[in-house]
């Protein structure tokens, strides 16, 4: 076992020389860094550990990872795989007194799109103008709501592609280019972010996966003919938080359209038709666990009267979870979703593919079980979805070894089922993968 | 028939007296307060940085590097804290933040930065491991005295050697601990763990302690669990006691914004 350990070890460090290479420029100024920063701080180990090195202001790390991913069943999508990645992130950060800049890139080798891609997941400036106010501006990930992979208030863009494919939970929160103002007052926190240019989510094109067509009663993978029309449209979102006797309120405000583009235009293609929503969330520790409540009204403004059916009619949704530690390293998380479509009977009665209609009240509820062992070193976590009223699921196991401070392995799977075709994730079914990654930080 | 009695009694309680008179000037529960005092509550508040190296049986090694802020409610009582790792480059950024209290179960909130979210965590198990660490998060914010019984069990020239038992022996791995308690300064140099068979699993020892502020502190700490020789090695530098950290800095603003000033 070690030995395989100590040749898996080996690749990424031939990756590791390719990516210095390509980081020379960055390494010139981690040169000049002082010797505590640069230097691998496990041998300077000592009895004695007493001098504080001025501290720099630049921060600077990195991963390599590898990932790969097999789809388990026959898919309609071009590749066998939804994940064959090899992956160098270079994490820089720089601390002023009056500012912080942080930056963060990914280059990639996508071996499902065959192409090489940076993403540049996050770049901004974060500073405070005033005592109660802080401010970031750029490039950045935004997440607030209660849920546990189960989104109402944070209309935030996602990324469903790494999700389902296996990618680390990280990467299920897309970036997008915004301001966010956070001002603290007495009693309440106020946050507002303002997205300038419409930050949709990744969406399923069947580039990587494949989903249903209910024209062709089957599913596709149209990949670079998927053609949705965009939106340039701005949007809004608002938290206003604060906390009672222990329990922590916020309301949700939200301007913008649809994140997936699940309306249809006049020309027949896809696109995002405008919704705002409003909600609340509750939060509280109870009986050595933590409870949780939220809801969100889904105002969908361009079919307000729910009978045109290229629109998706207005929801309410409710949520209430439940989290406890249940034995020792043992943490299960309990969750139940409620999805209300308005305006039903118009939908039901305008809508041509009736037979394949969500219920009224959709429903969806999920377990999370995490549990950490060898001193958190390994970690086995399972999280289940399962849908009474679709009557399908999905469930993601995964298991994550840390071998040590630079090294991990993960595994698991994406494993969709369900009665019919056509539903959330019975349509996922051939979509069902098994994913291996390893990463190396330093 | 009374007097005889009654002086019997007396016979026997003046014996019993001599016999203890050596602890009896000594009261237990004072010598746990005030060694409670010393390790957790010096001063009203302090900052320091920490390092731990954690190592396994086989001689692998991690290591964790992080800031600690804590501000004291009330001695003895419920205490803020906020936990600012930097190290490994994994877990940088992230923060943890708990309100320790001495009659509920404590508040912990969790940020990661990479998500950008805050997460509110169940209270959990105390006696699990702190961050992949050989120290428990009790070992690390202080077990709660009320939770064992502790009788004095010697005096020397140096310490106050004591043995805890568990009031609920569910709740934990040992069926009693002995602690020695220097006596001038209070801390805990040595603390260890015994099994229902008398056989010692783990052993805390004090390696280093250096008077800063005032305040006796230990610098320097190892824990080791027994039955396979693995570690965990916990250093301190840049301890400031009465620093005057305000209260509104323990907020989930400080998760998202770490209050630079207070963390040089």
């Amino acid at each position: 076992m070690v030995k395989i350990v100590k040749s898996i070890a080996l690749i990424p460090s031939v990756l590791l020389t390719c990516f210095w290479l390509t980081t020379a420029n960055s390494y010139e100024q981690a040169e000049q860094l002082p010797q505590e920063q640069a230097s691998n701080w496990d041998d300077e180990w000592a009895d004695d550990w007493q001098d504080v090195p001025k501290k720099s202001p630049w921060q600077i790390s990195h991963f390599i990872e590898m990932a790969y991913g097999h789809f388990i069943q026959n898919n309609v999508v071009e590749s066998t795989s939804a994940l064959k990645e090899v992956r160098g992130r270079i994490n820089i950060d720089y601390s002023h007194e009056l500012f912080e800049l942080g930056a963060k890139g990914d280059f990639l080798y996508d071996g499902v799109l065959k192409k090489a891609i940076f993403q540049t997941r996050e770049f901004n400036i974060a500073f405070s103008p005033l005592n109660n106010l802080d401010v970031k501006l750029g490039r950045q990930v935004l997440t607030w709501g209660t849920g546990d992979y189960v989104f109402l208030n944070d209309l935030f863009s996602k990324d469903w592609q790494s999700f389902f494919s296996g990618r680390d939970d990280e990467y299920l929160k897309a970036a997008s280019d915004s301001i966010r103002l956070t001002s603290y007052w007495e009693k309440f926190t106020l946050d507002l972010a303002w997205t300038p240019e419409f930050s949709p989510d990744h969406y399923l094109t069947g580039e990587r996966f494949s989903f249903y067509s209910p024209l062709l009663k089957d599913n596709v993978a149209p990949a670079e003919y998927f053609f949705v029309d965009q939106t340039k449209d701005a949007q809004f979102s608002a938290r206003l938080a604060t906390t009672i006797q222990g329990v922590e309120y916020a309301l949700y405000g939200y301007k913008g359209a649809w994140t997936t583009p699940i309306g249809v235009n006049s020309q027949g293609i896809p696109y995002f038709p405008k919704m705002n929503a409003w909600g609340a969330s509750a939060l509280t520790p109870i009986s050595h666990g933590i409870f949780k409540f939220e809801f969100s009204y889904y105002n969908s403004i361009e079919d307000k009267q729910g009978n045109n059916p290229i629109i998706p009619n207005s929801q309410i949704r409710a949520l209430i979870g439940y989290e406890q530690e249940i034995a020792k390293n043992l943490s299960l998380g309990l969750q139940y979703y409620i999805e209300k479509t308005q305006q039903y009977e118009a939908f039901t009665e305008s809508n041509v593919f009736a037979d394949e209609q969500v219920d009224e009240f959709r429903q969806l509820s999920t377990m999370r079980l995490r549990y950490s062992t060898l001193q958190q070193k390994l970690i086995y976590s399972l999280f289940v979805f399962y849908s009474p009223t679709d009557q399908d699921s999905y469930l993601k196991p995964s298991i994550n070894f840390r071998y040590d401070d630079n090294l991990s392995f993960s595994a698991g799977a994406n494993i969709f089922s369900g009665d019919k075709d056509y539903s959330f994730f019975g349509q996922h079914q051939e979509n069902s993968n098994v994913w291996f990654r390893v990463r190396f930080s330093f | 028939m009374i007097k005889i009695f009654g002086k019997a009694l007396l016979i026997i309680a003046s014996y019993s007296w001599i016999m203890s008179s050596a602890n009896a000037s000594v009261d237990v529960q004072d010598i746990i307060n005030k060694s409670n005092l010393a390790s957790y509550y010096a001063g009203d508040d302090g900052s320091a940085q920490a390092r731990m190296i954690i190592v396994d049986a086989k001689g692998n090694k991690q290591m964790r590097q992080f800031t600690i802020l804590r501000k004291d409610q009330e001695d003895l009582g419920n205490q803020d804290m906020l936990v600012f790792f930097s190290r490994p480059t994994d877990v940088q950024g992230t923060v943890f933040r708990v309100t320790k209290k001495v009659k509920a179960d404590d508040d912990r909130w969790l940020y990661l930065p990479a998500l950008d979210l805050v997460k509110r965590i169940s209270a959990g198990d105390k006696r699990t491991s702190f961050v992949g660490a050989h120290f428990y998060y009790e070992d690390v914010s202080g077990r709660n005295p009320a939770e064992d019984n502790f009788t004095l069990i010697s005096i020397d020239d140096d310490s106050y050697l004591i043995k805890a038992e568990p009031k609920d022996s569910s709740t934990v791995e040992y069926a009693y601990y002995q602690l020695a308690i220097d006596k001038e300064t209070y801390l805990p140099m040595q603390a260890k763990y015994f099994d229902a068979q008398n056989k010692l699993i783990r052993e805390m020892q004090v390696l280093s302690v250096k008077v800063i502020d005032g305040f006796p502190t230990v610098l320097h700490a190892k824990m080791t669990q027994l039955h396979d020789g693995s570690y965990t090695e916990m250093q301190f530098r840049n301890v400031k006691y009465n620093v005057g950290l305000p209260d509104s800095i323990f907020s989930e603003r400080s998760l998202r914004t770490p209050p630079k000033a207070w963390l040089k």
